[in-house]
């Protein structure tokens, strides 16, 4: 870009500060305890002001709320933006223009939300949007372009503010990547570390990778053993086949890995030794239910799956 | 109503840590958080989509990340505190397989107003930092 | 029939370095400090040091040692396997040594930058097809991958079984402490804490806290064996190898014995106990002060039992009546242990039970002690020593 034309740029781009990306509107639902459940269900969010109404119409507030976190919830477009791509306005007008003069990097990096009065059930949230502001041209990290900043007010069916939303957006040039190769590693998502596969172990992970988990048994002598040896330690015979376990168990202990946290695993994973049904002890992860629930002596049935994009386990389920 | 205690403005102090949460970043939560907050943009649910735009697999959407935020520290405050901010500041996207530890400091009490503002960090174990922010929120000043 | 090498060898010079968590210099540079110091404190000169005994964990090749100490010819080396089993496992190769003569001084040594370099809590991951990357196999996919992670395993079903609870594992963790407040050298040195200290620290493996777990250290650890002869024209008293025992019981694994038929119990241990007092002659009753390698809290209490201090499941009782403590039965882990002085896989434990013998610790028992035991790590290939006044 010369001076000229990055001149005649920002003469458009800055034009948008101020235009409205939307007027006040309604959002097509009202605040409603479905829609906060679903909410609550992923957040993980036990908070009783959201969703238990004996408690709440006790509480200082004498109602439940909608959590102030989902109040750009309520005016989102929904499924459209899947189906049929995001509608036009001004905002994605100004996207549109950035992209055509080579920003088109996009990097959320700041979101503000302040709230000024809580929603209940019932309410309607409207909101109306500006863009609000578009910094100078910057030389960042990611490469060069503009911070523009939305700003979002809400506020009910009464014209009563909420509360508002600032969302600092930068559009840049995205920088030559040097040499395309050398992040792929940084990109990989981890997966388990995995056991190494030789010549007296690989046979059992092979098989864990079909689904099953086998047993080896002396074929001289009928003696089962885990983890698997190239020699029966009873009978000396180096003649072996071996059965499926049935993977039905029990615990004789357990542990959970609290710190360090390793990349590609769970936190705090339960592990356990296990007594199979057949008799032989194994070493797996316990599931399917909290720490504390887990105790020596509990029945635990077990199942080969697939723990991450790599990884086959037998994982155990309480029974 | 004992189940849901609520700490009081003087239960706290500059300097009170926050019980740290470590959240298991899976492509259950992404897609869920991105449903349950009715974002449907493509990256957070398909991952050809994410993978077209640089990433090896779908990421969280902002409004699961503030959602999380919320949550951590109304877990700690309990019920009766009423959020007055969230400001958070976004780095590295949060992708299934990570594990994001949530760990938070009380960093400014006033026990007039009962305003307690807490300095917030979400870092996954992959990536470093995945949100830091403040959040604001105002306790009872009575018990 | 246990052979008997009772008293053929004798400590006569023993050496710590600063323990830190970040030396800044290289572990050779540590395990040539470590030597020299103890060929001081014995009143050697280099020259005389013709053999050396480490782990073979240990990244110093004893040739770079005797060129950085400037020690002559060498006659013996030999190491010692399995990480913290090695501990007594290294003095052992060094008793043998000088009590058949393959060499007239030996130097034991361990040196490790064990927090600024390669951090045992880290955790192992395999990349190199060994047998020993397979052993870690059966568990790496799971998570069960740090040696917190190991022995919590045990511990868990241990105190299931004997109804050991927390408490005394905060006796072991606190009588250690106490212990390391008077030493300069300790990690924890003049820093007491308690059990609301302890109860609030962080969680590493269920049931094992923060302050159950050993130090991480940079440091290195020396002690010099000679023969009898000589050792009687040294500076320092001369400290007896009473008995020396390495063992492994059946169906060993390293740190996962999970097969066997009751895997709470650490039989290797029992073993190197046996042997110990068969050579030596001695009894329990005659034991006066103990290093007992603890790398986590709870392993000291299986280990006293292992040694007939108490029976099965009386180990709580056992320290709960203050036995560790220095005016109990068993003063133990007198500087500090590798809770809180440093992790120095156990040769510090060598170098402390000399010192008490000697009647030099820094935290020495009003009694006289005329009898110590050291141990090496367990959960693993194992072992002991009595050590004595030399005659
Ligand atoms: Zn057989």
């Amino acid at each position: 870009m010369t001076p000229e034309e990055q001149k005649a740029f920002e003469d458009k781009l800055y034009a948008y500060v101020g235009v409205k990306v939307c007027s006040r509107k309604p959002a097509k639902d009202a605040v409603n305890e479905t829609m906060i459940r679903h909410w609550t269900e992923v957040m993980g969010d036990n908070n009783p002001a959201y969703t238990d109404m004996e408690w709440a119409a006790s509480s200082r507030r004498g109602r439940t709320i909608a959590p102030p976190a989902m109040m750009y919830v309520w005016n989102q477009e929904g499924y459209s933006v899947a189906s049929s791509g995001r509608a036009s306005d001004p905002q994605t007008d100004m996207v549109e223009f950035f992209n055509e003069h080579g920003f088109t990097g996009v990097l959320g990096t700041n979101v503000k939300q302040e709230y000024s009065r809580e929603a209940s059930p019932g309410d309607t949230v409207y909101v109306e949007m500006v863009i609000d502001s578009i910094s100078e041209r910057k030389a960042t990290a990611r490469g060069t372009g503009y911070f523009f900043e939305t700003l979002a007010t809400f506020s009910d069916q009464n014209n009563e503010t909420l509360g508002t939303q600032r969302f600092r957006v930068l559009k840049f040039i995205p920088q030559e990547q040097p040499a395309a190769a050398a992040d792929t590693n940084e990109l990989q998502v981890p997966t388990r570390i995995p056991s190494p596969r030789g010549h007296d172990n690989g046979w059992w992970w092979n098989a864990v990778d079909e689904g099953k988990v086998l047993i080896q048994r002396c074929k001289s002598c009928q003696t089962l053993r885990h983890p698997p040896r190239p020699m029966c330690g009873e009978c000396q015979s180096m003649e072996w086949d071996s059965i499926e376990s049935t993977l039905d168990g029990e615990v004789m202990s357990y542990t959970s890995l609290r710190h360090p946290k390793i990349p590609g695993y769970p936190s705090d994973p339960i592990c356990a030794v296990i007594k199979l049904a057949e008799g032989t002890n194994i070493v797996s992860n316990v599931v399917g239910c909290e720490f504390a629930d887990v105790h020596i002596g509990m029945k635990l049935k077990g199942k080969v799956e697939q723990v991450d994009e790599k990884t086959m386990l037998p994982q155990f389920y309480p029974a | 109503m004992s189940d849901y205690k609520t700490l009081s403005v003087a239960d706290v102090s500059v300097g009170d840590k926050l019980p740290e949460l470590d959240i298991d970043i899976t492509s259950g939560l992404i897609v869920g958080g991105a449903l349950a907050t009715r974002d449907f943009e493509p990256v957070h649910h398909d991952k050809s989509v994410a993978q077209a735009a640089g990433l090896p697999d779908i990421f969280m959407n902002i409004l699961t990340s503030q959602g999380l935020m919320s949550r951590f520290v109304t877990d700690w405050s309990g019920p009766e505190a009423i959020v007055k901010s969230l400001d958070v500041k976004l780095g590295a996207p949060n992708l299934p397989g990570m594990v994001m530890t949530v760990a938070g400091e009380v960093t400014a009490c006033d026990a007039e107003a009962g305003v307690v503002d807490i300095a917030v960090t979400g870092e996954n174990n992959i990536w470093g930092m995945h949100m830091q922010g403040s959040v604001q929120i105002v306790l009872p000043v009575e018990g | 029939m246990v052979a008997n090498i009772k008293d053929k060898a004798v400590i006569v010079g023993v050496h710590n370095t600063e323990f830190s968590k970040d030396s800044g210099v290289s572990e050779l540079s540590l395990a040539a400090q470590a030597v020299k110091g103890a060929i001081d404190d014995a009143g050697l000169k280099p020259s005389d040091i013709d053999g050396f005994a480490t782990f073979t964990m240990d990244s110093n090749d004893e040739i770079e040692v005797a060129r950085a100490v400037g020690c002559g010819d060498m006659t013996f080396w030999g190491r010692s396997h399995y990480g913290g089993g090695a501990a007594t496992g290294s003095l052992h190769q060094a008793v043998m040594a000088v009590a058949t003569g393959m060499a007239e001084c030996v130097a034991v040594y361990r040196a490790l930058n064990g927090r600024s370099g390669h951090r045992f809590s880290d955790g192992v991951s395999g990349n190199i097809m060994t047998a020993d990357a397979i052993h870690w196999g059966w568990y790496m996919p799971y998570g069960l991958l740090t040696p917190a992670s190991w022995v919590a395993m045990f511990n868990q079903r241990w105190m299931h079984l004997t109804g050991v609870t927390k408490d005394a594992m905060f006796e072991v963790a606190h009588s250690t402490r106490e212990y390391a407040v008077n030493n300069p050298n300790a990690f924890f040195y003049g820093r007491s804490f308690d059990r609301a200290e302890y109860d609030a620290a962080r969680m590493i493996a269920d049931p094992l806290q923060l302050f159950d777990c050993c130090q991480e250290s940079d440091g290195a650890s020396c002690v010099i064996v000679t023969t009898p002869e000589r050792a009687r024209d040294l500076k320092q008293p001369g400290v007896s190898v009473r008995g020396v025992a390495q063992a492994a019981a059946a169906d060993q694994e390293q740190m996962t014995s999970f097969y066997r038929e009751e895997f709470a119990a650490i039989p290797e241990m029992e073993i190197a106990a046996k042997n110990c007092y068969e050579m030596s002659g001695l009894s329990v009753d005659d034991i006066d002060a103990a290093i007992i390698y603890d790398a986590f809290s709870p392993i000291v209490l299986w280990q006293l039992e292992a040694w007939g201090f108490c029976g099965f499941g009386e180990s709580g009782d056992f320290v709960l009546d203050g036995a560790l403590r220095p005016g109990g039965r068993l003063p133990t882990n007198t500087h500090g242990g590798q809770l809180s002085e440093g992790y120095i896989h156990g040769v510090n434990g060598i170098v402390e039970a000399t010192r008490l013998v000697r009647g030099q610790s820094l935290n020495q028992p009003d009694k006289e002690i005329n009898h110590a035991l050291v141990t090496s790590g367990v959960g693993i290939p194992t072992g002991g020593a009595l050590l004595g006044k030399l005659d």
